[in-house]
C-alpha cells in the first residue's frame, strides 16, 4: 500500500516539473525588461546592464530556472511588479472566497449529478433519461458566465431572493456567507453536473447489466439498495475520476464566475493581474492552481484502492 | 438456446428478423434526419450560424464598430433591433459580426489542433523512444486548467484573433494527441497491421494505409468537441479581458462591455449569450450525433 502511494506520488514529479518549466518560461519570455523598469527612464545602457547582472538576469536559462525552482520549493512565489507584495501573500489573502466557492460547487455538483445519473441509467430510455441527457448537452454548451447572469437576473434582481453580487466571509455568519455563494456555485456547477451525470449514467448502464446485479435482484434486494449500494459502489472509480478531472473546469470557471459575481477571490486577482500585465502574479496563480489540480488527481488515484480492493499495484 | 426444440420457439424465431428492421426504414434525406435527429438539428443550427457569419455585411444594419454618442444605451427598437451599447454602437450588427469571430476561432482551433495533435499522436504511438517524453509533456500541459493555460499564453502576446487561436490550439493539442496515440497503440496490435509489417511494408505506408483511416472517425468527433471548447474558451477569455482585443466585436467582448450596465440593460449581455450558447450547442449536438453514428461502441460507453 505504502509503495503504491509512493509510486503514484513519484509519478507526478515529471508532470509537476514540466508545469514549473512551462510557467517559468512564461516569465522568461514575457515582453518587457525588468532591469530596464527598475533602472528607470534616465538609466544608461551600462546601468541597465549592471542591474541585470545584479539581478542575475544575464545568466543562462537553465541556471535561472534552477534558482527559481529552488525558491518555489521554499514556497517563495516572487513579488508582484504592481503592488510590490509577495505573490504568495496576495494569493493567500484571496484564497477564502475561491476555496469556499469551489468546495460548495463540488458538493452541490456531486449531490445533484450522481443521483441524476443513477436515475437516468435505471430508467434508461425514459423521458427522465432523455431530460438528463438533454440537460447534459446544455450544461456543456452554455458558458458559466451566461448561466451566472441568467440566475442573477431572475433570483437576485427580479425575485430579490438572494444578493446580486459580492462576498461575505464565513466569520460574519454562515447564512450571509452561503447566501452570496448560492448563485455563483449553481452557475459554476452547470457544466460540472453535466460531466459527472453523463459518466455516472454511462457507467451505471454498463454495471446494471452485470450478473451480480441480477443476483442481487434475485435474492430480493430492493431497487434502491441495488442502485445505490450494489451498483453505485462499483461505479465509484470512473465517477471519482471524472470528479477529479472536472476540477480543472471548476478552477477555470471560478475565475470567470468571480468576475460575474464580483467575488474578491483568486480569480479576481488573476484578472487584475492580466489587465496590469503583472507576470509574477499570473505565474503564481497558474502554478498554484496546476499543483492543486495535480494533487487532487493524485489523491483521487490513491482513493481507488478504497473503492476497489482489486487495485493494488 | 440455439437449438429449436418446440414449434412455439420456432414460430418465435421466425419473427426475429422483424426486430432487426431499422426504426426509420425510409431512404433518402428524410430517413437520415429521422435516424440521426441530433446530427440534423446540430447541422441546421450550425449552418444557420455559418450563413449569418458569411452574410453578416449584408445582414447588419450599421457598421458594427461605428460610434454614435447621441444614441447611447437605447433599448431594442425598430431603429436598433437589439438596442445600442454604452458607446452607441448597434448591438445587432455587433452580434452578427461576433458570429464571424467565434466561428473563425472555433474552426481554426479545431483544424489546427487536430492536425498537430494527429502528428504528435502518430509520432508518440509509433516512435517508442519519444513516447515517454511527449506524453509527459502532454500530461503537463493538461494539468494546467484550460482557461488558465490560455490566459498564461495570452499574457505573452498582444490580443489578436490569430493569437487567441494559437493559444487555444496549444491548450487543445494534448487532448487530440492522447486520443490518437491511444488509437495507434491499439491498432498496432491488430493482426492486419502485424501482417503488413510481416510483409515488409514500410512504416510510412502502414501509417498512411492502415492507421490513418482508422483515426479519422475519432478525430472528427474530437474536432467538434475541440471546436465547441475553443468557442467557449475564446468567449471566456474575451469576457475577462484576455482574449480578442476590445476593438473586435466578439461575443465575449460584447458581453464584457455590457457587464457594467447589465442590471439596467440586460439585453446587451443576454443577446450575444444566446447566440454563443446556440452555436456551441449546435456543434456539441453535431459531435454527439457523429459519435453515435461513426462509432457505436464509443456511443455505448459515453
Amino acid at each position: 500500500m505504502l509503495s503504491y502511494i509512493l509510486r503514484r506520488a513519484v509519478a507526478t514529479i515529471p508532470v509537476m516539473a514540466f508545469v514549473a518549466l512551462f510557467v517559468f518560461s512564461l516569465l522568461y519570455l514575457a515582453p518587457g525588461d525588468p532591469a530596464a523598469v527598475i533602472a528607470g527612464d534616465q538609466a544608461s545602457a551600462a546601468d541597465i546592464e549592471k542591474i541585470r547582472a545584479s539581478l542575475g538576469l544575464d545568466r543562462p536559462y537553465l541556471v535561472r530556472f534552477g534558482e527559481w525552482a529552488w525558491r518555489i520549493v521554499q514556497a517563495d512565489l516572487g513579488t508582484s511588479i504592481f503592488t510590490g507584495l509577495p505573490v504568495g501573500q496576495m494569493i493567500a489573502q484571496r484564497l477564502e472566497p475561491t476555496v469556499s466557492l469551489m468546495v460548495i460547487t463540488l458538493l452541490l455538483a456531486v449531490c445533484i449529478a450522481v443521483p441524476l445519473g443513477v436515475l437516468a441509467a435505471w430508467k434508461h430510455g425514459s423521458l427522465l433519461d432523455r431530460a438528463v441527457m438533454a440537460f447534459a448537452v446544455l450544461g456543456f454548451s452554455v458558458p458559466v458566465f451566461v448561466i451566472g447572469y441568467v440566475l442573477a437576473y431572475y433570483f437576485a434582481l427580479e425575485l430579490e431572493w438572494l444578493p446580486v453580487q459580492g462576498y461575505t466571509p464565513i466569520s460574519k455568519g454562515v447564512w450571509p456567507w452561503i447566501s452570496h455563494l448560492i448563485l455563483p456555485s449553481v452557475a459554476l456547477a452547470g457544466g460540472y453536473i453535466a460531466l459527472i451525470a453523463r459518466i455516472t449514467r454511462a457507467t451505471m448502464l454498463e454495471i446494471l447489466n452485470q450478473d451480480y446485479i441480477r443476483t442481487a435482484r434475485a435474492k430480493g434486494a430492493g431497487q434502491w439498495t441495488i442502485l445505490f449500494l450494489h451498483a453505485l459502489k462499483n461505479a465509484a472509480v470512473p465517477i471519482v475520476t471524472v470528479v477529479g478531472i472536472g476540477v480543472a473546469l471548476l478552477i477555470g470557471g471560478a475565475v470567470i464566475t468571480e468576475s460575474v459575481f464580483a467575488i474578491p477571490g483568486v480569480g479576481r486577482l488573476t484578472i487584475d493581474a492580466i489587465l496590469r500585465r503583472d507576470y509574477p502574479v499570473i505565474q503564481g496563480v497558474v502554478l498554484m492552481f496546476s499543483f492543486v489540480y495535480v494533487l487532487v488527481n493524485l489523491l483521487i488515484d490513491l482513493s481507488y484502492t478504497l473503492f476497489d480492493p482489486r487495485i493494488r499495484y | 438456446m440455439s437449438i429449436i426444440t418446440s414449434s412455439r420457439e420456432f414460430a418465435a424465431a421466425e419473427t426475429l428478423p422483424d426486430i432487426m428492421q431499422p426504426r426509420f426504414p425510409r431512404k433518402g434525406l428524410v430517413g437520415y434526419v429521422l435516424r440521426n435527429p441530433t446530427i440534423a438539428i446540430g447541422s441546421v443550427l450550425l449552418l444557420l450560424m455559418i450563413a449569418i457569419a458569411i452574410f453578416a455585411p449584408y445582414l447588419w444594419t450599421k457598421d458594427p464598430t461605428a460610434l454614435a454618442p447621441a444614441m447611447r444605451t437605447r433599448s431594442p427598437s425598430a431603429a436598433a433591433w437589439f438596442g445600442t451599447d454604452m458607446l452607441g454602437r448597434d448591438v445587432y450588427s455587433r452580434v452578427l459580426y461576433g458570429a464571424r469571430v467565434s466561428l473563425t476561432v472555433g474552426f481554426g482551433v479545431a483544424i489546427a489542433a487536430s492536425t498537430i495533435g494527429l502528428a504528435i499522436g502518430l509520432i508518440s504511438g509509433f516512435v517508442r523512444r519519444f513516447d515517454g517524453v511527449i506524453m509527459r509533456m502532454m500530461d503537463g500541459l493538461m494539468s494546467i486548467p484550460s482557461i488558465l493555460l490560455a490566459i498564461a499564453l495570452m499574457a505573452l502576446t498582444r490580443g489578436s484573433v490569430g493569437n487567441v487561436i494559437l493559444a487555444i490550439t496549444i491548450v487543445e493539442i494534448p487532448r487530440v494527441s492522447r486520443l490518437v496515440r491511444g488509437v495507434v497503440l491499439s491498432l498496432r496490435e491488430q493482426p492486419y497491421v502485424e501482417a503488413a509489417i510481416a510483409c515488409g511494408t514500410n512504416t510510412p505506408l502502414i501509417i498512411w494505409r492502415h492507421i490513418l483511416p482508422n483515426t479519422l472517425a475519432p478525430i472528427i468527433v474530437q474536432a467538434t468537441y475541440v471546436c465547441a471548447a475553443a468557442m467557449l474558451i475564446e468567449a471566456g477569455l474575451s469576457f475577462i479581458g484576455a482574449g480578442t482585443p476590445p476593438s473586435v466585436p466578439s461575443w465575449g467582448n460584447i458581453m464584457a462591455e455590457g457587464r457594467a450596465l447589465w442590471q439596467v440593460k440586460p439585453y446587451i449581455v443576454f443577446l450575444p449569450a444566446i447566440f454563443l450558447s446556440v452555436t456551441v450547442l449546435a456543434v456539441n449536438l453535431l459531435g454527439d450525433g457523429l459519435r453515435d453514428s461513426l462509432d457505436p461502441r464509443l456511443a455505448k460507453r459515453v
